[in-house]
């Protein structure tokens, strides 16, 4: 998710991931290790059907596969352990938590009885616990659960998330703190993927007290907001909080698409123009801050577009379309962006990567 | 024409530039004109007829059920039973549609709560039906009820379930005023959901005439990949909640009493309806005028696909215990979850790739 906090550097990437890593790589797929810059990993889908968990070059040339057995959504890296989780999209069971440079085997999980993933999570900054966005599908609200890195990630525990459609969530950098995006949108698996209640969501954001699941903050949206799903969040500078967000209204309408927060701070919304919120389609599928370079970038492969702000200001600083654009994180030098069509940056692979990606080096 | 654009990374820029490329780049780009006949043909075509049959349907079901209370015998129950049949196999054809106001104020759940995989539905008919609640006799009364005790499930226990024969013996009876109550009830929700769809300046023109100022599509590409989704979600629904819910392989634990309406034997019936449903809107909106020449196979393919599903499916004995249990039945079963499998992947990767989809249509919703 972030630069500098969870991240290792392609260097370290490299040198952790020893002769029985690297020997086991093509040629082709060594080359692009030893010259990338940077390392990230997504979810693919291959042209068989089958999908998988890729590490990917800045340059969009792939490292290495691990396949999964059904499709997953959303990752989570910890740059303290090297591991890497991949949640099963929801109405989804299963999260796969792999060593990416192949130093243990993966370990399976599956959601409790009465839990499905939502697909997103994110380790403690130590990598002792993986947090997990779950829906209580029959209690309809959604819940943390905590999953314990040091016992075979057996679930030790779980927080109420203070909301219904929770999906994705993070950790402050200090660890004290979840920050949850709860969609607002009722889900049940006996029922797919629809949206049950479109007429009257609920989207909040929310801070919990990491080590007891305490409430600190909790924000709705206003009621003319009420249809704004509040999906997703990445942790910038100062501890800001960025959010972006889905409309579920009228298409007409032009909804503000993303804002951010702070311990004990209301939420403010990016002012973004009428034209801008059109090209994105009034959607975002994927937030990421870059902290270094002071950028936030927004996906949307509703429109095929990408922006990216100034993350002091929230101005745009550029616009631009790219058919089924998808996941987004924190390149060396600005944002990298994935889509649906196998493009990653400037390669395009027999693939179609997945909704988010995240950089693990 | 399909629009490609592929950027590179997206570089750290001064914060004082601002950069716009090209315009937006929408995953589908149809014509306008075609995407207008294809939702028209939809709407009108299927949509509209579809909620206008099962609201008869359901007022027909209020009449039957009238009639048995007023005079029960033999003929006017099985009346009555046919009358659910009918009414069970018109929700099933129109059931596909899962979007617009079907899913609002709980409409959907109030016509059909399924699964119940704790019974609640069950548990709150049998309840009503010991205590003789009055209140659940009159259908707006029991509209403002719980959803599990006002929809066909609880209809299909009041003809079907245990004490059913009672039906024939009281006049007046508790039991059937509680049934022809649910029938009234499923016939107002209907009426409520087949005024929306005829009103001329409601969703019918929102989805017929996709644009920039449109409260639901800005585009036809968003309005056919929204019908194609009907299908896609329609294939989805009839092999993992209606036949998966009981039977998911002969390796796997078998629930035949989790089926959709097993105690009336209309498993089938509604299942049969629901491909007919599906096969009706692919063939009644025209989608396959949207595709080029040589991918419109995929269309063809998948109507033949649904037809022997169809087929298939009136052959399946009504007796779900033995569907499950006997060799030759349990291979019918086998086959349909195939072929729903095949229908799936025609519509999402066959239908969605050649409209512009770049990775099917379930690939591409985001989340």
């Amino acid at each position: 998710m972030t630069w500098r906090g969870e991240t290792i550097d392609r260097r370290g990437f490299l040198k952790a991931a020893g002769i029985a890593f690297t020997a086991a790589l093509s040629p082709h797929a060594l080359m692009a290790l030893e010259r990338a810059q940077a390392v990230y990993a997504s979810g693919y889908r291959a042209p068989d059907g089958s999908f998988g968990i890729a590490t990917v070059s800045e340059r969009g040339e792939i490292i290495d596969r691990s396949p999964l057995p059904a499709r997953s959504h959303g990752m989570a890296f910890s740059a303290a352990t090297g591991r890497l989780a991949a949640f099963a999209r929801r109405p989804g069971t299963f999260a796969m938590i792999f060593d990416p440079r192949l130093k243990a085997e993966p370990v399976m999980i599956t959601s409790p009885e009465g839990r499905h993933f939502y697909g997103h999570g994110h380790f403690s900054p130590d990598g002792r616990l993986l947090y997990a966005s779950e829906n209580d599908f029959d209690g309809n609200r959604g819940m943390i659960g905590i999953y314990d890195a040091g016992d075979g990630f057996r679930r030790i525990g779980e927080f109420d998330a203070h909301g219904i459609g929770t999906h994705d969530m993070t950790v402050s950098e200090d660890g004290k703190l979840l920050v949850i995006a709860n969609g607002g949108i009722e889900t049940h698996p006996d029922f797919g993927r629809t949206k049950l209640n479109l007429d009257r969501m609920e989207p909040s954001l929310v801070l919990l007290d990491a080590k007891t699941g305490a409430l600190i903050q909790r924000h709705g949206l206003p009621s003319s907001l009420n249809q704004l799903s509040t999906r997703h969040v990445d942790i910038g500078n100062n501890g800001r909080v960025w959010f972006a967000c889905q409309w579920e209204g009228a298409r007409n309408a032009r909804p503000p698409l993303a804002g951010w927060f702070a311990k004990d701070e209301d939420l403010s919304f990016v002012s973004l123009s009428e034209e801008t919120t059109a090209l994105l389609g009034n959607y975002v599928g994927a937030i990421a801050v870059n902290r270094r370079d002071g950028l936030v970038g927004l996906t949307s492969p509703v429109s095929g577009a990408v922006v990216t702000l100034d993350a002091r200001t929230g101005t745009v600083l550029r616009q631009e379309t790219i058919r089924d654009a998808a996941g987004v994180a924190p390149a060396p030098g600005g944002i990298a962006v994935s889509s649906y069509d196998g493009t990653f940056n400037e390669t395009r692979s027999l693939v179609a990567w997945d909704q988010h990606i995240v950089r693990i080096g | 024409m399909r629009h490609l654009i592929v950027a590179g990374v997206i570089a750290l820029l001064p914060s004082t530039v601002f950069a716009q490329e090209a315009a937006p780049a929408p995953s589908v780009d149809l014509p306008q004109a075609a995407v207008t006949k294809v939702m028209a043909a939809a709407v009108d075509g299927f949509i509209r007829p579809g909620y206008d049959a099962f609201q008869q349907s359901a007022e027909r079901m209020t009449g039957a059920m009238n009639a048995l209370c007023k005079a029960p015998s033999k003929d006017g129950y099985e009346a009555a039973r046919t009358a659910f049949w009918d009414l069970a196999t018109s929700w099933a054809r129109i059931e596909i549609v899962r979007v617009g106001p079907i899913i609002e104020q709980n409409r959907f759940e109030r016509i059909l709560f399924y699964p119940d995989r704790k019974s609640t539905g069950l548990k709150q008919v049998q309840g009503a039906l010991v205590k003789a609640d009055e209140s659940v006799t009159d259908a707006s009364t029991l509209g403002t009820k719980s959803v599990a005790m006002q929809g066909l499930g609880a209809l299909e226990y009041v003809l079907a379930g245990t004490g059913s024969d009672e039906l024939l013996n009281e006049a007046g009876g508790f039991r059937c005023r509680y049934g022809a109550a649910i029938a009234g009830n499923v016939a107002n929700v209907a009426r409520d959901v087949a005024a929306i769809w005829d009103a001329p300046d409601g969703i019918q023109k929102t989805w017929e005439q996709p644009g920039s100022d449109n409260l639901a599509f800005r585009t036809g590409g968003e309005a056919i990949t929204a019908l194609l989704g009907i299908l896609v979600h329609g294939a989805e629904a009839v092999r993992d909640q209606r036949i998966e819910s009981f039977y998911k392989g002969p390796d796997k634990a078998k629930f035949p009493k989790q089926a959709l309406f097993w105690r009336s034997q209309n498993t089938w019936p509604s299942v049969k309806a629901n491909l007919e449903g599906l096969s009706a809107l692919l063939e009644t909106s025209g989608m396959v005028e949207l595709l080029q020449e040589n991918d419109r196979p995929v269309v063809a393919a998948t109507h033949a696909k649904l037809k022997s599903m169809i087929e298939l499916s009136a052959r399946i004995t009504p007796d779900l215990e033995k569907a499950v249990e006997d060799t030759g039945e349990r291979k019918k079963l086998d086959t349909l979850l195939a072929d729903g499998k095949d229908v799936i992947a025609k519509l999402n990767d066959g239908y969605g790739g050649a409209i512009g989809l770049s990775s099917g249509f379930s690939f591409a919703d985001g989340d």
